[in-house]
């Protein structure tokens, strides 16, 4: 196990370095150079030069890519001119915000979708399947923004019951002192997932429910509610585990269009507001840090595969 | 009904069925309509007896068995009918009851053992499931219960199983734990659906056994459904036939065999390629039933076999046949004449066209003077072994094929049996040159193919052609026909598009289908079709050689008999020289001219076909011809042979020497030295032969039990 571990955390970091590479490239192929970028049409040649020889840019890229990723080991993601603070600062600012929406509208999802599958698979192919696969694929389609417009529209504008702003707290425990405000972003979040997931749930129990163990435990004359919850829910939840694993990048890089919607002070609009103003060094932290989440990620999701299936846990010894 | 020629005869006279089946009707709902899987079926078991329900697929037998039990498929229901399980009807039951029955006084094992057991829940929960919800047995008495159970199925080390999951274990210890699972609350009647049709010869006798062991220790009735009539004859007390959905013939089972008169059952027997053997001496051509099962969603009349009889006359075709009362029930209007006091044997197959085959025998091993078209030397092949799990580092070597020697002459039909995982279906894919050698030669007309690259590589691939088991696998669903059929000439180049043509409208006739297949696709075909069509693909380059690994295993008796009279026939058209890969040894004694027996990825012996199986030389070949079940129904005997125990070793690390001597019952020190294959025409590679070479011919009398 710990021999595996060690291979995959190799592995992890050989695309978390690719990662730089790439993010190190990018910076370096914009027109005009980063220099241009930061200091902006005005600049004169003379400002260029000073900027690019304070930041080293002038020097040969080799000896360029040593110095970012020092920085970057030493948690140093860049400077933003645009917002006046450290790339770190920015993230670790709106990060922890981040979370919490996701992880709420996860959780929701997640409680909803398993059941709702769950059911669809039992009731394939009468009345509940057909409802919910409606109402799934309706979910699916409508575009996110949209769909938050419909919900700030009816439950703040016609039938006032919920603000239509996310809070605008600084820290966590203020954002979370205003549960209100966070009911519509998460909900908003919530809906498509658990349309994803509730497919996916519903697939894979449909797939289990064929299998022949299962007929071998109906023959054992068990209760269907036996059969379902103890014999084939487990083994239909093994794509949302994999499902999960891709998640955690979602959870660093928020919602996009869900957090610009509801003005929630998070991830998501920070990645937003820097693409609008080309902030470069906001840009290229974000996606460096969502790299190494989703590397995490899908570790994660191969442990937790191991944890629930033995078929590929390791063989013990003696057998 | 009174039992007479049973091992176990049932108390006579007042004892009620166990379990009776009256006029049951099922249907089960498609998309493309309803298939009426049952129509009017009336069986019973009695207490403590075997009932054999055998059929080929699609005749019912598995809904039979599923419709007892509550099983059927989505869309399946019983229809009409009533089930009278100890005297209740189970239909007018409410369905809480009809659970409880299901779970504890009946109980069903199933074919596939890899998949009909949870691979996320440990055996001993699995097992003792039933303990836990129908007795209410606390959580440590279910598993003392359970290990119990598992010790009496003969699983070792019951106390460690229990907390094993079922990956953990191989397919035969699988099937005990189902059969334990089965058994734990006891049941009076056990429903086994072809309970070992997914396992080894050796395997399924062992489990075979077990059944009957258990069925008196438990004093329980058991239904066995299979579509195998060995299987049935040596294990069944009574036996019922069905056809298309309807019983056509019970009986008990050694009058059944005695003297069957039912067409259909008598045309069955005829078709098994131990019937053809065993009269002749000589291998004479299998009788065939010509056509297909019926189409069970259409409204049929009549006799249901009468488009397939060859003793059908008009009535048959209107009148609705029914069971005629008494001890042998049948359903035919033409029945063979009942023969009171005929030997123990097969039905005289008066319809078996005694021909005498020219192209096996002449063209056969009789003369090794002409150079061999395919020439084996030293085969080995290893694959590197990673090891299960997350770790998956190399783990030593897998020793698929180790030192294969062998020649199959021009026109030659060389059989390789063995069990699964012993390395003949690898032999077959590195003589076509799927795969290549760790080490040896393969050489195709005196030249080494691995000598060879691009074109002439290509030219050797057209001399030698592969047919697989699974034809629909092997063809590419989205092609048709004569795409598939054009593709070989395509990729060797051979004529213009009319000569292709021509040649693909040859290669149907010589299978014997009709011009019109050529625009359908693989899925519109029934199995004997695919195994047509994989043959005419694998014949269109003109092959010399054909390697069929598994050709007519997945198909039921009277298809497989077509297959294998067309092969035969092609043989002696074409000149041919096979090779045949397969774990039915009747298959293989049939086709074959010389047979290779393999163990372990080991050749232990070698010899004309007729030798190997009828005095045979290696104590592994002969407990593989024991553990064939026999259409001869002789318990007795077939209980008596020494037979081998225990698992196929890893080949993984496989044993050194004799790969065979952990579990020969004749290994001495010395088998850890490897024997060498040594012999004249019959080579055997065993330091303690069970003949000598010479007696093989001067006495048959050795033959199968």
């Amino acid at each position: 196990m710990v021999r595996y571990l060690i291979t995959r955390l190799g592995q992890a970091l050989v695309v978390v370095v690719l990662v730089t590479v790439i993010a190190f490239l990018i910076l370096h192929l914009l027109p005009g150079g980063a220099a241009r970028a930061t200091l902006g049409k005005e600049a004169t040649l003379e400002q260029l030069a000073a900027f690019n020889h304070d930041m080293g840019y002038d020097r040969p890229w080799i000896q360029q890519y040593g110095m970012y990723v020092q920085r970057l080991l030493r948690g140093d993601l860049g400077y933003s001119y645009q917002l006046n603070q450290s790339v770190v600062e920015a993230i670790s600012q709106r990060l922890p915000k981040t979370m919490v929406l996701s992880l709420l509208s996860t959780v929701l999802a997640i409680v909803l979708a398993i059941p709702l599958g769950v059911i669809q698979a039992v009731r394939r192919n009468r009345w509940p399947d057909y409802a919910i696969t409606s109402l799934s694929l309706l979910a699916y389609a409508t575009p996110i923004f949209f769909m938050g417009l419909m919900m700030i529209i009816l439950f703040s504008q016609v039938w006032p019951i919920l603000p239509p702003e996310a809070p605008q707290g600084f820290t966590v425990a203020e954002v979370l002192a205003d549960p209100a405000g966070l009911v519509l972003p998460t909900i908003t979040l919530a809906i498509v997932t658990i349309a994803v997931y509730s497919r996916y749930v519903r697939s894979a129990m449909v797939d289990n429910l064929n299998e022949n163990y299962v007929r071998t435990a109906r023959s054992k004359g068990l209760s269907e509610r036996r059969v379902v919850l103890r014999h084939t829910l487990r083994n239909g939840l093994f794509p949302v585990i994999a499902l999960l694993g891709m998640y955690l990048p979602a959870l660093f890089s928020g919602a996009l269009v869900v957090e610009s919607l509801f003005n929630f002070p998070g991830m998501g609009q920070l990645f937003w507001q820097a693409a609008l103003k080309r902030d470069f060094p906001i840009l290229l932290g974000v996606t460096v840090i969502i790299s190494i989440a989703t590397v995490v990620g899908a570790l994660v999701a191969d442990l937790l595969y191991a944890a629930v299936d033995p078929r590929v846990r390791l063989q013990r010894s003696a057998s | 009904m009174i039992e007479t020629s049973g091992r176990h005869t049932p108390a006579a006279g007042g004892t009620q069925p166990l379990l009776e089946l009256r006029d049951l009707d099922t249907d089960i709902a498609l998309r493309r309509g309803t298939v009426h899987a049952l129509d009017g079926v009336s069986l019973q078991v009695m207490p403590g007896e075997t009932l054999g329900v055998v059929g080929e697929s699609g005749s019912g037998k598995t809904m039979t068995a599923l419709s007892i039990m509550g099983l059927l498929p989505p869309g399946g229901r019983v229809s009409g009918g009533q089930i009278l399980f100890e005297g209740r009807d189970l239909r007018s039951l409410p369905a809480d009851e009809v659970r409880r029955i299901r779970g504890v006084r009946m109980g069903m094992v199933f074919q596939d053992p890899l998949t009909s057991l949870n691979p996320t829940m440990r055996i001993g929960v699995q097992v003792g499931e039933p303990l836990r919800v129908h007795e209410r047995v606390g959580r440590a008495e279910a598993r003392e219960r359970t290990i119990e159970i598992l010790r009496r199925v003969g699983m070792p080390r019951p106390d460690r199983i229990v907390d094993n999951y079922p990956h953990e274990l191989s397919g035969g210890m699988r099937q005990r734990v189902a059969i334990a699972m089965a058994l734990v609350c006891s049941p009076r009647l056990l429903i086994a659906d072809e309970p070992t049709t997914a396992l080894d010869v050796t395997t399924q006798r062992q489990i075979l056994e077990l059944i009957d062991d258990l069925r008196e220790e438990f004093g329980m009735a058991v239904i066995l459904v299979t579509h195998d009539l060995g299987v049935i004859a040596g294990r069944a007390d009574r036996v019922a036939v069905m056809y298309a959905g309807r019983v056509v013939e019970t009986a008990a089972t050694g009058e059944l065999f005695r003297s069957p008169r039912h067409r259909y059952t008598q045309a069955l027997m005829e078709a098994l390629p131990e019937s053809a053997i065993r009269e002749s001496g000589e291998h004479a051509r299998l009788y065939s039933i010509p056509g297909l099962p019926p189409d069970l969603s259409r409204p049929l009349t009549g006799c249901r076999f009468a488009p397939r009889c060859r003793h059908v006359t008009d009535e048959c075709r209107t009148t609705d046949v029914t069971l005629t009362a008494g001890e042998h029930q049948h359903a035919c209007l033409h029945p063979v004449p009942a023969e009171p006091a005929a030997p123990v044997g097969l039905p005289t197959p008066a319809r078996v066209e005694p021909a005498p085959d020219p192209a096996g025998a002449p063209a056969g091993p009789a003369e090794p003077a002409a150079e061999p078209v395919l020439s084996v030397r030293n085969l080995v092949k290893n694959y590197a072994a990673h090891g299960r799990g997350l770790l998956r580092r190399t783990a030593g070597q897998v020793s698929a094929v180790a030192d294969v020697s062998f020649d199959v002459g021009p026109g030659e039909t060389f059989g390789l049996v063995g069990e699964s995982g012993c390395g003949k279906s690898t032999v077959g894919r590195l003589a076509v040159g799927l795969e290549q050698p760790s080490a040896g030669q393969i050489m195709l007309d005196g030249t080494d193919i691995a000598g060879l690259a691009g074109r002439e590589r290509r030219r050797m691939h057209r001399q030698v052609q592969l047919m697989f088991q699974d034809s629909y696998a092997a063809m590419n669903p989205r092609m048709r026909v004569d795409a598939i059929l054009a593709e070989p000439l395509e990729i060797q180049k051979v004529g213009g598009t009319a000569e292709r043509r021509a040649r693909i409208a040859t290669l149907l006739d010589q299978v014997g289908l009709s011009r019109r297949v050529l625009e359908r696709y693989p899925h519109e075909f029934s199995g004997g079709q695919l195994q047509r069509i994989g043959l005419a693909r694998s014949l269109a380059l003109q092959p010399r050689l054909i390697v069929g690994d598994e050709p007519v295993s997945a198909l039921d008796v009277s298809i497989q008999a077509q297959v294998l009279n067309l092969m035969r026939d092609l043989q002696r058209e074409l000149g041919l020289a096979y090779v045949f890969i397969s774990h039915d040894l009747s298959v293989v004694d049939y086709m074959a001219d010389r047979i290779g027996v393999m163990y372990l990825g080991k050749l232990v012996e070698v010899g004309p076909a007729r030798d190997v199986v009828r005095a045979a030389r290696h104590p592994y070949t002969q407990a593989l011809i024991d553990a064939v079940p026999s259409v001869t129904p002789n318990p007795a005997a077939a209980r008596d042979g020494a037979t081998i125990r225990g698992e196929l070793p890893s080949a993984l690390n496989p044993p050194a020497g004799c790969r065979f001597r952990t579990r020969c019952p004749l290994a001495q020190d010395i088998c850890a030295t490897e024997p060498p294959l040594a012999g004249d025409a019959h080579q055997v590679a065993c330091h303690f032969p069970l003949r000598p070479e010479s007696a093989a011919a001067a006495a048959p009398a050795g033959a199968i039990a």
